[in-house]
């Protein structure tokens, strides 16, 4: 197994940008250096809430230029599972807390020509990164931004300073976003959508519909966290019949090898796929970065040294 | 010095065939091996960048960026990791590094190229064994953009520049789809996540530079093979990669190191031999083509028979 590279940071400063949004500044602990970043990237953040590790992404939202600080700016969720509400209420000023290097899910296009950012609430952080990066080279970029009203309305002051020309759409106000933005939009246009999934499922098709390419089309998914409580379940192997238990605390590709089934391995970490094993029968959490999300779709195999059953069962093509 | 390492990552598992492409998570993350050959390897790169300048060093514009990061990766990698043979003072961006192995001192200004004497990623490449290159990710693609390459087996830096990786590894023994998993496996590496793997191939002659460009040095010899030099002509070559992402740039560093052992030193290694020829023997034709061995695969096969 891998063992990740984890950075311990500070937390330097805590502001608040709205009633329910605050900017955590987080600086390095035992060294002056962190690793630097690029506009769109962000981190994991592994925050201890009472007692419980909470995996949560979050967009760098700083100038990708400053080095060694990273700033998150975090969305207070009252009904979701505890992340953001644990940040909110029991992060302080000189806490201390571990966190992933930067990854990038959502770079800039190096092929656009303009760039079109679409931002619903909190959902604004990776275009604070990404339209620092393309003033400093002077690309063009445009900003459409919704939210609630202008006091739930993050960075709105530094956005109309830096970016005037950026356009607000506060729905107590009666204004909405809409596709129409898209409208006219020249060739070499790359559209950019971050928030919630409606929001994005919304305008990635009417985008599509409006005859943007795929590739032209950007939206910022993260990927799901790994799962806090890995459960045991069981798999059947098909052509022998065969039933093995897998373990909470083992893996699918342990289970089998404990057991005398012959699979070949090579990475234990989900990168290599050569425990790819065809699935019959039973959903798949998969947590593997080889199969492509068609594949992870299609439920036809697993990576047995990191993903598991989504249910109770799964019966496997051995 | 106490960190220079025998070391020969022998990639054969099993007693046949079969492709996999072996790769495993770096551990630990430091991607630079000093072994007993660093000084007469070292030499060896700056002769062949001294003398072939054209293929053994090329960088496009708008690299400069991601060079300086694999200068800051690279350096720390070796303060970090052998810091008998490699210290590193800075005040804030004013740099002096110290390579105690060649007695040679270097001061400049981070970030600023007009400080070094060559591009950022020459220079550094002139300190390790590792041959360097650098892959760009942009629109969901991977072009390689730089690169120092003074080892290379059987390919061109100088030709391959500014290609994406279909591209470049077109074409492979195995099918497209594999090579679109590797690719897609490559996008989402993650800094602080390296991985490598190993790779081996055979040729003629005692030699780390196997450039396309003199392959009339070279290429030739693989016809000359016979049961008298056989045992020290023929090499088992091997490769290992790694791989990691460097955050600022979003670029991959992708570092090589070449290993050589004739089939006479391998024959040392019962074990080895043993793999060897099991492997040889079962070799499908079209891999032992890309491997490049078909002219005297019979002689090897032959060779580690009488050993056994």
């Amino acid at each position: 197994m891998r063992h990740d590279a984890i950075l311990t940071v500070r937390v330097a400063q805590i502001h608040q940008e709205t009633p329910v949004v605050k900017r955590f500044t987080l600086v390095p602990v035992g060294t002056d250096r962190l690793p630097p970043f690029s506009a769109g990237a962000h981190i994991t953040t592994y925050a201890a809430f009472d007692g419980r590790v909470l995996e949560r992404n979050y967009s760098l939202c700083n100038h990708p230029g400053t080095r060694n600080v990273y700033e998150i700016a975090i969305r207070r969720s009252d009904n979701g599972q505890g992340g953001s509400a644990g940040w909110h209420h029991h992060i302080r000023v000189g806490d201390t807390v571990h966190i992933s290097p930067p990854k990038n899910h959502f770079p800039l296009s190096q092929r656009a020509r303009h760039h079109v950012f679409l931002a619903a609430g909190i959902g604004i952080t990776p275009f604070l990164s990404m339209m620092a990066e393309l003033r400093a080279r002077n690309g063009l970029f445009e900003l459409h931004y919704a939210a609630p009203s202008r006091s739930y309305c993050a960075f709105r002051e530094v956005i109309e300073t830096s970016y005037p020309e950026s356009r607000f759409y506060f729905s107590e106000e009666g204004m909405r976003l809409s596709p129409n933005v898209l409208c006219g939009a020249k060739v070499g246009t790359h559209v950019y959508i971050c928030g919630p999934s409606s929001f994005i499922e919304a305008f990635s098709q009417q985008a599509e519909a409006m005859g943007f390419p795929k590739s032209n089309i950007h939206a910022e998914r993260f990927t799901a966290p790994t799962p806090e409580n890995p459960r045991p379940f069981r798999v059947t192997l098909r052509k022998s019949g065969r039933d093995v238990e897998v373990a909470a605390h083992e893996t699918l590709l342990a289970a089998l090898l404990r057991a005398g089934v012959r699979v070949r391995y090579a990475c234990r970490a989900g990168g290599c796929g050569t425990c790819e094993l065809g699935v019959v029968e039973g959903e798949v959490e998969h947590r593997d970065v080889y199969l492509t999300d068609e594949e992870k779709a299609a439920n036809t195999s697993i990576i047995a040294c990191v993903s598991r059953a989504a249910g109770d069962r799964l019966v496997l093509d051995l | 010095m106490m960190a220079l390492q025998q070391r020969f990552p022998f990639p054969l598992e099993e007693n046949s065939y079969f492709y996999s492409n072996n790769l495993k998570p770096l551990q630990p993350p430091c991607c630079i091996q000093l072994t007993t050959e660093y000084f007469h390897e070292v030499a060896e790169k700056r002769r062949l960048l001294a003398n072939h300048p054209e293929r053994c060093f090329h960088a496009l514009p708008g690299t400069l960026a991601a060079q300086w990061e694999v200068v800051d990766e690279i350096v720390h990698q070796l303060v970090d990791t052998y810091p008998d043979c490699f210290t590193l003072e800075n005040r804030g961006d004013e740099w002096t590094f110290r390579n105690l192995l060649l007695n040679e001192t270097e001061q400049f200004t981070f970030g600023d190229s007009s400080t070094l004497p060559v591009q950022p990623l020459d220079w550094i490449g002139r300190h390790v064994q590792e041959d360097l290159l650098l892959m760009v990710q942009r629109d969901d693609d991977l072009h390689l953009e730089a690169g120092q390459l003074c080892f290379p087996s059987a390919w061109s830096l100088t030709f391959d520049l500014g290609m994406a990786f279909h591209e470049i590894h077109r074409p492979v023994p195995w099918n497209h789809e594999l090579a679109e998993k590797i690719r897609r496996f490559l996008l989402r590496v993650e800094a602080g996540k390296p991985w490598t793997r190993v790779n081996w191939a055979m040729h003629v002659g005692r030699r780390l530079d196997l450039s396309p460009e003199a392959f009339h040095e070279w290429g030739p010899a693989r016809y000359q093979v016979s049961s008298e030099n056989v045992a020290d002509e023929v090499q088992f070559r091997v490769e290992e990669q790694c791989v990691l992402r460097l955050p600022g740039s979003n670029a991959l560093l992708f570092s090589i190191h070449t290993y050589l052992k004739s089939v006479g030193e391998l024959s040392q290694n019962p074990d080895w031999a043993q793999k060897l020829h099991s492997v040889l023997v079962t070799l499908p034709e079209q891999v032992a083509a890309y491997k490049g061995l078909t002219a005297y695969r019979a002689q090897v096969i032959e060779y580690l028979e009488r050993c056994q």
